[in-house]
């Protein structure tokens, strides 16, 4: 059956009406077949071979708006917070718990209307919901290009009714060759239910679980008085940091001071230009960026990020500022540089008298205590410039602990099989160290 | 002819209807959406194909709504409509397939409804 010899109009307004209608598909199909069905009202569709479409019948599409109308019932239905989204963001539709939710949250937690674009909702996210925000506009547009089947997210959230976190989970919807995507927002509890500390008021913008976390995590922040945290928390912001990212190199003007929760940074001296070799480790127990604190405005080592994982960090010009007002920040700040420069002292008599074996032994023992734990990536030419070596006497001595089962190594990934034996098998000088540093828990 | 070869002959003999019910009927339904006649075109195939083709069936369901071009590239003009694809000959039926005897007959399984 050839359509276009079936079709003898390719107009297509005008059938609102069931009489239109009829009058059109009798003039456009000739079919005895298709005419009795369609005489005996058992057709839906007749396609438009001019607009390449399917034109419905009026009953057809009265039954697909009513049938609308029961999706939008029982998406009302649903205990879920639930909105639809088209493929450009725009809210198309929301159910009565995400209105009443809206309404509540003034906003707040991605809470867009009906007609609001959700990814410009994500762009405008402040504060502690930004890097949620993106990453959930970021995990919509993987949905929709079919690259994820689901995107779940644990979401933190501020508002006029507090600090909150929800899960949202954003799923696909096919429909009519047009894709949507699902909202779902569940899970809804408040931060302070979960065991926020004492003295953070959730009404405190910049405030947040994972500020929260970090304090608790970041052990020279952890030593402040709560007042004084409190008046911190708006300068601070979480950041995550990359294996091999450097914070600054010798030189440079220090725009941020990081405080680490899980990932130690390198401290490097640099000779030459090229050759570097590690004078310092902090992790969780400090500050990157000392010098600010000593007066300075550039750095003189490189800081480099040992393993991915989260900090906070501030901006120097309001570090400076709460440094002078708070004795405080000054004392944790102090306590810790002296502790550090006892470990960059450490680290220069250990470099010139001790071999190669315990020295990479101790630095794996001080890596271990930062990172909290055992198994970690590291090349062995990434190990040589940390300890000053050439690569292949790291491998000779990474070999010797092998063979010692204290370590374990595959292209990179070491783990510590044997933390006693490893501590016996390297230098007094961590033990000097680790006091300094007590192991994290 | 041995009492042997006799035996074979039959067994060889009752294989053969089973080798026409493992012949798959390729059948590719046209509907719009879940309009009520393409919701009862589905609901009344699958329950025939169901009851008659006992599994030995591949049905497609095509939404001429999602897919416009395809709809008309295979020659579809109103929906729901039903095409029988293989095995030859091949046909179509126009409707909400309520009348399972045209259906059968269509498919070529009249003497599956007799039995």
């Amino acid at each position: 059956m050839n359509p276009e010899s079936l079709l003898t109009s390719r107009r297509r307004s005008g059938l609102e009406t069931e009489a239109e209608f009829t009058r059109w598909v009798r003039q456009v199909v000739k079919g005895a077949a298709e005419l009795q069905a369609f005489e005996a009202g058992q057709i839906d569709a007749v396609m438009d071979a001019g607009t390449n479409r399917a034109v419905l019948s009026p009953l057809a599409r009265t039954a697909l708006q009513g049938s609308n109308r029961f999706v939008r019932a029982l998406l009302d239905a649903l205990p879920v917070e639930a909105c639809v989204l088209d493929a450009a963001g725009t809210v198309v539709t929301t159910n009565r718990a995400w209105r009443t939710f809206v309404d509540a949250g003034a906003g707040a937690g991605l809470g867009v209307r009906e007609g609001a674009n959700f990814l410009a909702a994500c762009s405008d996210a402040i504060g502690i919901e930004r890097a949620h925000a993106t990453a959930v506009a970021r995990g919509f547009r993987k949905v929709l290009a079919g690259v994820r089947q689901e995107y779940s997210r644990q979401y933190v959230c501020s508002g006029r009714i507090g600090y909150w976190t929800c899960t949202l989970t954003i799923a696909p919807i096919i429909s009519d060759g047009v894709i949507h995507g699902l909202i779902t927002r569940e899970n809804v509890r408040a931060i302070r239910d979960a065991g926020a500390p004492r003295g953070v008021r959730p009404t405190n913008a910049g405030a947040s679980a994972a500020m929260s976390r970090a304090r608790t995590r970041n052990r020279l922040l952890a030593t402040l008085p709560d007042k004084e945290y409190e008046r911190l928390l708006s300068f601070l912001e979480p950041v995550k940091l990359r294996y091999g990212q450097v914070l600054y190199e010798p030189g440079e003007r220090i725009e941020y001071v990081y405080f680490p929760i899980d990932c130690p940074v390198s401290l490097l001296s640099v000779v030459d230009g090229d050759q570097s070799l590690e004078v310092g480790l902090v992790g969780a127990e400090g500050m990157i960026g000392t010098p600010l604190a000593l007066g300075g405005t550039t750095s003189s080592v490189r800081a480099l990020v040992q393993g991915n994982g989260t900090a906070v960090r501030m901006h120097a010009e309001h570090f400076q500022k709460r440094l002078k007002r708070s004795p405080a920040l000054r004392r944790a700040l102090l306590k810790f540089i002296g502790e550090l420069m006892m470990q960059v002292g450490q680290n220069a008599a250990c470099n010139r008298f001790h071999v190669m074996e315990k020295r990479l032994a101790r630095w794996l023992l001080m890596m271990r205590e930062r990172l909290a734990s055992s198994s970690f990536y590291l090349t062995h030419g990434f190990l040589a410039d940390m300890l000053g070596a050439r690569r292949e006497s790291v491998t000779v001595s990474a070999h010797k602990l092998k063979r010692q089962k204290l370590i374990s190594y595959n292209r990179g990934n070491i783990t510590i099989l044997d933390r006693r034996g490893l501590e016996a098998a390297c230098c007094s000088c961590f033990q000097q160290i680790k006091i300094v540093a007590p192991e994290s828990g | 002819m041995t009492r042997k070869n006799a035996m074979t002959r039959k067994k060889k003999k009752a294989r053969s209807p089973d080798t026409s019910l493992a012949t798959v009927v390729t059948l590719r339904l046209y509907v719009a959406g879940r309009a009520p006649n393409s919701v009862m075109a589905i609901a009344n195939l699958q329950a025939i194909c169901q009851q008659y083709l006992k599994g030995a069936y591949k049905l497609e369901i095509v939404d001429v709504c999602e897919q416009p071009r395809r709809a008309l590239a295979d020659g579809v003009l109103v929906t729901p409509s039903l095409a029988k694809v293989s095995p030859a000959p091949s046909s179509n039926i126009i409707g909400n397939l309520s009348d399972t005897g045209i259906v059968l007959a269509a498919l070529g399984l009249n003497s599956a409804a007799a039995s």
